[in-house]
């Protein structure tokens, strides 16, 4: 009951801040010259209720350009996710794997997702395939670092006590290694989605005749301040929902983790 | 200790790590059903003559035979203990311990006999559905200790188990131990720096001396059980390996 009370006194006080943000928002729209440059909240509700029944462009409501930029992050952060989490654990657990695999891996984490763009657009082309790579690279170093993190960190007791007790080296693995990665895996996959959900729409940005990102540029290239706020409320409100349903995910797989009374 | 049957046999076993020599020929006999404590100064190699005999270290001479066989732990069942906590967080306690189990394939009845039994000796039955996380030191240590009694083993290795604990909660799981050793049969070396837990436990110990480790020592303890520490016969052992392991 406390506990509840407490989580609800904290609701209250983050709605709280959103619509202060918003009522100074609409009264610098209404009374000073950034009414200029910002549509008011008003309009941009407006438009969002208009655009859930209508068309943004030829073809998609803001739902359709919604579900083809999450089809785009589900694929690549799917492929980034087994790859990451294969290289992270064996790059934690087997030395000459890390031996070959880590210099190139530190090579390549540095580089920011959207750098990969014009390679990504001449290796394959301003099609679909382009945008997953971009996607997938965003995941995959966030996914890795994590996952080899949470290998190397492996209690070589527990390790230690299932050999004793007769796990043979795949039997360790699966039944030790593996659930003591979870968490630093999970961790790693919700820094990558949301990280995909940023190079998604950068992909899109670039080349792209659908997709939430291309909603906002389409807005930029006509001079429709609404329609880009349209689509950058879209993608804070699906971005805020998937890291909710990761942090789900995460307390139903690892509830081991919560410290219970 | 009730038959008189070679369960253990380490002999002349060395071990250096480069040019330190840690262990420096040493050969011992451990009976079935034994409680063989093991002191020493500290750094004398305690842990790492532990981990030799389990065959965690690779030895460089000497055999170890468990039952007349080279002792092998995927052959043998062998169970360690360390002294850090070494439960899975991810399983409950109930889980936890039935993991030796598992992993052995024992029947399911079995496994939940054998479960069940260790869970109630060492008072752990009510916290069955608990994770690690909800659990205090000292059932966390009882947790490691009810999943290696599970398994039955031949052969159960303690580093220093209770080091980590307060006087109070030691005492309470040093009557647990001895009650599912008891129960058990199971054959223990328990290696600490505490003489007065290693007079308290065992049948007979073995003191070693500084680096390089040879065995001091070989005193037999046949102290009534329970002990009371305050024991006169008690406290005259205590004082007899507490002169051993002085190395000042």
């Amino acid at each position: 009951m406390k506990n509840l009370s407490k989580r609800l006194g904290t609701l209250a006080l983050s709605l709280l801040g959103i619509g202060a943000v918003i009522i100074i928002w609409a009264l610098a729209v209404r009374y000073t010259r950034i009414g200029l440059l910002l549509p008011s909240p008003w309009e941009v509700v407006k438009r969002f209720a208009y655009v859930c029944s209508h068309t943004i462009g030829k073809k998609y409501t803001v739902f359709g350009h919604l579900l083809i930029s999450l089809k785009r992050v589900l694929i690549g952060f799917a492929a980034a996710s087994v790859a990451g989490i294969i290289l992270g654990i064996s790059m934690g657990r087997f030395k000459m794997i890390e031996a070959i695999f880590r210099p190139i891996f530190e090579i390549v984490r540095p580089i920011p997702s959207v750098a990969w763009i014009p390679l990504a657009i001449v290796w394959f082309g301003i099609g679909e395939n382009a945008k997953f790579y971009i996607i997938f690279m965003a995941g995959f170093v966030n996914i890795t670092v994590n996952t080899f993190a949470g290998a190397k960190q492996v209690d070589e007791n527990v390790l230690g006590a299932a050999y004793m007790l007769g796990a043979s080296k795949l039997q360790a693995f699966f039944r030790v290694v593996i659930p003591s990665c979870v968490p630093y895996i999970f961790a790693g996959m919700q820094v990558g989605l949301s990280t995909c959900w940023m190079a998604v729409l950068a992909a899109e940005m670039v080349s792209s005749t659908a997709g939430i990102g291309w909603t906002i540029t389409s807005g930029q290239e006509n001079g429709d301040m609404v329609q880009i706020f349209v689509g950058i409320i879209a993608i804070a409100v699906v971005g805020l929902l998937m890291a909710v349903l990761m942090r789900w995910l995460e307390k139903v797989l690892c509830q081991w983790r919560e410290r219970g009374s | 200790m009730a038959e008189n049957k070679v369960k253990v046999s380490v002999k002349n076993l060395t071990k250096s790590f480069g040019d330190l020599l840690v262990l420096d020929d040493i050969s011992f006999d451990v009976q079935e059903g034994e409680f063989l404590c093991i002191v020493g100064p500290t750094g004398c190699g305690k842990t790492t003559f532990l981990n030799s005999l389990c065959r965690l270290y690779d030895i460089d001479a000497g055999s170890i035979t468990l039952q007349g066989e080279e002792i092998d732990p995927k052959k043998h069942d062998i169970a360690y203990i360390f002294q850090e906590y070494s439960t899975m967080e991810w399983l409950t306690v109930e889980d936890n311990i039935r993991y030796g189990l598992k992993i052995k394939h024992f029947p399911k009845d079995v496994a939940d006999e054998r479960v069940q039994k260790v869970m109630k000796i060492v008072g752990l039955t009510d916290y069955a559905k608990y994770y690690p996380s909800q659990l205090s030191a000292s059932m966390l240590q009882r947790v490691v200790i009810a999943r290696a009694f599970a398994v039955e083993p031949d052969l159960l290795l303690m580093d220093e188990p209770y080091g980590q604990l307060d006087l109070q909660l030691k005492y309470h799981l040093e009557d647990e131990l001895i009650s599912l050793w008891k129960n058990t049969g199971t054959t223990v070396i328990f290696i600490t720096h505490n003489i007065e837990e290693a007079v308290y436990l065992s049948d007979r110990i073995l003191v070693l001396t500084n680096k390089p480790t040879k065995v001091k020592e070989n005193i037999i303890n046949d102290l009534p059980r329970p002990r009371k520490v305050s024991d006169p016969e008690f406290v005259a052992l205590r004082n007899r390996v507490t002169d051993l392991i002085k190395w000042w």
